[in-house]
């Protein structure tokens, strides 16, 4: 060996340069170069072939292509004895591709009908183990041509679907196939019939382990015939005769373990069965109505054997099996492993005992029953820890399965039981889950990281995860070929990206190349994995740089695309509340605008908001609400449909959640910022459901419909139609009594537009016969809406400090009446010149509504508003301080428009110095 | 410990080291070396150098330390131990390499172990320039696995597991 290893370094070195730093060394036997470049392939063949143990297929193939002899090495018998295929739909050809390397494969595992027809063609006659799941469909021409090919066959196991179309005959066929046969374990059967059983019996000698669970009916007399049993499951199969059990099954003269977990199995055949057999030392009734059902029930305390319920202490029940044991409580499984392993019958029996016991786990937390509280946190949690820890690779994911399942209250809201995943943290469960996915096989990648994503809705559990190195684990993950694991990672990143905390970690970790990368990678197919990825971009696009991350990574055009092409309604959803995400941050980043020019982007989801799903209509509302800030996205959504679309939205959603109800009328709201908008979205119908949806009693609803009418009332057309469609009374209800100022203020604001005047011209321009009476209908209206604008105005004007700034020109003074005044959010709006120009124009007005356009400018100047220079600007430009001045000067003004006017030219000399000062 | 005996060991560069015997021993072929007489002058590892059977030493002696307490926190102890030894910002990858080396030629397991498994967290990292040409192969099932990922009925199925 190391005359060879010389030999090529030599060969080597002549190609490359030594590097200084090591020439100390270069006349010693050194194996490996030294200018930082590692030919890898002059390893020892037996170390390759254990590097290649450590890794899945793919990274296999890839290292098998480094050189011949590792491509030969990679080809090694003893790394192809055992088989995974449930990440890929196995055919007949991708079969046949495989069976030149299977010729000494033992074991199997394959997922759906379809891969169960293919296995022939891997043409492995050695295998040893075939286990399978996703069965329903598996006929018994299948499983009957599976067994005749396969004579060596051990262990055959089905499941935990039911296997509905299986019957006695296959079973038949495999006790004549398989005289080998130890272990068989079937779902669902509806009839296990005596001769299938007999047959069993008579032609498999070793046959010492079989379950038939969940079925509908088993021949229990037969099966008490089968001498060589040492371990039997019946685990939620009905129809069993107990009273039959009781008196066949305590004669099988090696049946050490019995599974009767979710049966309705009472405490008569229990005891009977404890007492009477001679062999039986585990005896396992988990989720047992009956027997539990029975508050007199007393457990037989007999000496090596044990009674496991939810009602039974079950570590002590395992540790009183040991009869030389020192181990207590929850140790006993981890000193069993860690011992030497002498004791055959032991291992067997908890072997058996570790199988057994996840599966009826992992059902009750699939059925979550009622009443487990206290059984989950003192003895389910603890056990699914350790069995994630076991020797058996299906035992270790349906462990971690079961730990995704049991902390699940409700799946709809994505809601989990906190005490149960705090139990999970405690004990150390994120370690173990992170162990896991950093493993190479990928079915114990997928289950783990599933795990992480559903415990991870607890924050505490979410924050151990990243303290752990949780969300470097699941980016890579997330970067996996195989979409089993690619979805749960992405389902990981989708619940850590919650909130503040773990979005920059996850960047910071790749994950957001990731999971782009995810969506491009799985475009044709897997709503699951493009639903967690885009969920999870969504997440993350909430931050602003984590949006520019998103942009930057291609992310802009992965969801468009998704959001135009993919049929999925989950899908769909993300993938537009990921844009609208993306879009939330305004003239901050640039995605608002890149969004609006990706090609087809608005178009999708103007056609998104017709969506019979309500989710996907609520977050394609959404975005285009959010595009709408951006004048060239505005002008697009409104040639695109999307005033059509979004009016149509508005009149349907009446009974919609307020969450659509909100984005509908946010979506009108944006688009109606320009006249041209607001004249359209009056003329397709649009301002009754925003008058409907001003009646509603949620605040967010109301509000963006009271900025939706207001925005829609600048123009006289619109303004009548409010009036007429009864808009009035809403906009004084919400004016003089919501919740929000912001609601009050655009309430009222809406109506001095409406009553300021160029509705009148509009509404005589616009009618004949009936003028007379519209124009009594419209007085009432106008008192009504004045008298509130009015009252309102009187809210937001504190008497005392009114005083004093009438009596005083001091600062303090007038700061105090902006400090009563101010209404915070009112920074946020930003009005065009048009706008501006009429409430200067309003300042002239002789009623209530000078103090209201005072009012409103004073809103939109004060020092450190948003957009206030932009206003103090238009307003120079529109000459508003002699107005203001001839307002604040004026003696026959109410004294809250002279007041106000006096702050509002405070404010405009402000930003003048400003910007003066700026330039 | 019972046996205080001393052995020499001396590596390729002629540099030599004394170690105890129980630490000596981690080492099979040393074992073998010893229960065959042929330690009684310093143990040549013409195969080793210093630099890196220094590693090695550091690595065995940790490790029969770590056997004598024995229980369960100190195992975890020790696995942090071991990922801060082969860290990979630490130890480049002409070290991993020589400790592979070595670790083979002395027949440490759980040396072999972990120097393998680091290299096969740098593959599944993609941390691991193999090679740049890729070469003509026909074998590889990862190149047909692209094509044969698709949907299938079991997505159905996974609904109760989402988050």
């Amino acid at each position: 060996m190391s005359r060879r290893l010389r030999r090529r370094v030599s060969r080597k070195g002549k190609e490359k340069v030594v590097a200084h730093g090591y020439t100390e060394f270069e006349e010693e036997v050194s194996t490996s170069e030294r200018n930082g470049h590692v030919d890898w392939t002059c390893l020892p063949d037996d170390t390759v072939i254990q590097l290649f143990s450590c890794l899945n297929y793919r990274d296999r193939a890839s290292l098998a292509s480094a050189c011949k002899t590792w491509r030969c090495l990679s080809a090694s018998p003893c790394l192809w004895n055992s088989l995974d295929l449930r990440a890929h739909r196995c055919d007949s050809t991708m079969a046949s591709l495989l069976a030149s390397r299977c010729m000494n494969l033992q074991k199997l595992r394959f997922r759906g009908a379809e891969s169960a027809d293919a296995i022939i063609f891997l043409q492995a006659r050695s295998l040893r183990e075939i286990t399978g799941d996703y069965c329903r469909k598996i006929t018994d021409a299948t499983l009957s041509v599976i067994a005749a090919r396969h004579e060596l066959l051990e262990c055959l196991q089905l499941g935990p679907d039911f296997c509905e179309r299986i019957t006695s005959d296959a079973v038949k066929q495999i006790a004549f196939c398989c005289p080998k046969l130890t272990k068989l374990r079937l779902s669902g059967i509806r009839d296990v019939q005596g001769d299938a059983i007999n047959a069993l019996g008579k032609h498999c000698p070793h046959l010492t382990d079989v379950g038939f669970l969940d079925c509908l009916k088993v021949d229990e007399v037969a099966l008490g015939n089968v001498a060589s049993l040492r371990f039997l499951s019946v685990a939620g199969t009905s129809n069993v005769k107990w009273g039959v059990v009781s008196h066949v099954w305590h004669k099988l003269p090696n049946l050490v373990g019995l599974d009767v977990s979710r049966a309705d199995v009472g405490p008569a055949a229990v005891s009977r069965l404890l007492i009477s057999s001679q062999s039986l030392k585990v005896l396992c009734a988990l989720n047992c109505p009956v027997l539990e059902g029975d508050a007199n029930f007393a457990v037989p305390k007999i000496k090596g054997k044990s009674l496991l319920a939810h009602f039974t202490d079950i570590f002590e029940g395992i540790t009183s099996l040991f009869a030389d044991t020192t181990s207590k409580g929850k140790t006993v499984f981890l000193d069993w492993r860690n011992s030497k392993k002498t004791h055959k019958s032991m291992d067997e029996m908890m072997t058996w005992f570790e199988w057994i016991l996840s599966h009826s786990l992992l059902r009750s937390a699939e059925n979550n029953p009622q009443g487990l509280d206290d059984f989950w946190l003192k003895q389910g949690a603890p056990l699914l820890l350790i069995l994630m820890q076991s020797s058996q690779e299906d035992v270790q994911e349906r462990a971690a399965t079961g730990l995704a399942t049991f902390v699940v209250i409700d799946d709809e809201h994505a809601s989990i039981d906190r005490g149960r995943a705090e139990a999970v943290m405690r004990d150390g469960g994120i370690r173990l889950l992170l162990d896991l996915a950093k493993s190479w096989r990928e079915g114990l990648q997928s289950e783990a990281a599933k795990a992480i994503a559903n415990l991870s809705v607890n924050v505490n559990v979410a924050k151990a995860v990243a303290e752990e190195g949780g969300i470097d684990i699941l980016a890579s993950l997330a970067r996996s070929m195989n979409r089993l694991v690619a979805e749960e990672a992405a389902g990981g990143l989708w619940n850590l990206s919650v909130g503040e905390e773990h979005k920059g970690a996850i960047a910071e970790a790749g994950g957001v190349k990731a999971l782009v990368d995810l969506i491009f990678k799985w475009s044709s197919g897997g709503d699951g994995v493009l639903e967690r990825a885009a969920g999870a971009l969504a997440n993350l696009a909430a931050d602003d740089k984590c949006s520019m991350e998103v942009a930057l990574a291609g992310g802009v055009h992965a969801l468009v695309m998704l959001a135009r092409n993919c049929k999925f309604e989950g899908v769909q959803e993300q993938a537009a509340r990921a844009l609208a995400n993306l879009a939330a941050h305004g003239d901050s980043n640039g995605n608002n605008a890149a969004v609006g020019q990706e090609v087809g982007a608005l178009e999708a989801l103007v056609q998104l908001t017709r969506s019979p799903h309500e989710g996907v209509r609520q977050e394609a509302a959404g975005a285009l609400w959010n595009l709408s800030f951006d004048d060239r996205n505005r002008e697009a959504i409104a040639s695109a449909g999307g005033v059509e679309a979004l009016v149509a939205l508005a009149q349907t959603c009446s009974n919609a959640s307020p969450g659509l109800q909100e984005r509908a009328a946010g979506a009108l709201w944006g688009l109606s910022v320009s006249e041209a908008n607001s004249v359209a979205i009056g003329r397709e119908g649009g301002v009754a459901p925003l008058i409907a949806l001003a009646r509603s009693d949620a605040e967010d609803v109301h509000e963006t419909a009271a900025g939706a009418l207001w925005n829609l009332a600048f123009n006289p057309g619109n303004a009548l139609r409010i009036v007429e469609e009864g808009g009035v009374p809403a906009l004084v209800h919400l004016c003089s009594s919501s919740v929000s100022k912001m609601a009050r203020f655009m309430a009222a604001l809406a109506l001095a537009y409406m009553f300021d005047g160029r509705m009148d011209e509009y509404a005589l321009v616009g009618t004949s016969s009936e003028s007379t009476s519209k124009i009594v209908s419209l007085d009432g209206s106008r008192r009504m809406a004045l008298k509130h604008i009015e009252a309102f105005i009187l809210m937001f004007s504190d008497r005392q400090a009114f005083t004093a700034a009438a009596s005083s020109s001091a600062p303090a003074a007038l700061a105090e009446v902006t400090e009563g005044a101010r209404i915070q959010e009112a920074g946020h709006l930003r009005c065009s010149g048009a706008e501006i120009g009429r409430f200067i124009s309003m300042l002239k007005n002789p009623s209530v509504l000078k103090a209201c356009a005072a009012f409103a400018l004073l809103q939109f100047t004060i020092p450190g508003g948003r957009h206030a220079l932009h206003h103090a600007k238009l307003m120079q430009n529109a000459g508003a301080a002699r107005v203001l001045r001839a307002t604040a000067a004026a003696a026959t003004a109410p004294l809250e428009a002279k007041i106000f006017a006096r702050i509002v030219l405070r404010n405009l000399e402000h930003h003048q110095a400003e910007s003066s000062k700026g330039i | 410990m019972a046996s205080s005996r001393k052995i020499t060991l001396r590596s390729s560069d002629g540099e030599s080291f004394e170690v105890e015997e129980a630490v000596a021993v981690e080492s099979q072929t040393i074992k073998h070396m010893i229960e065959d007489d042929c330690a009684d002058n310093a143990i040549p590892l013409p195969n080793v150098t210093s630099k890196i059977l220094a590693k090695v030493i550091e690595y065995c002696k940790k490790h029969v330390d770590a056997s004598k307490a024995e229980d369960r926190v100190n195992d975890e102890d020790l696995k942090a131990w071991d990922a801060a030894f082969i860290k990979v910002d630490q130890v480049d990858q002409a070290t991993l390499f020589d400790l592979i080396l070595a670790a083979n030629y002395l027949n440490i397991k759980s040396l072999l172990d972990l120097t393998c498994q680091t290299v096969a967290d740098m593959i599944k990292g993609n941390l691991f320039p193999v090679r740049n040409e890729w070469l003509n192969f026909t074998f590889s099932i990862a190149n047909r696995e692209l094509v044969l990922v698709c949907l299938t009925e079991w997505v159905a199925h996974r609904r109760l597991f989402c988050s």
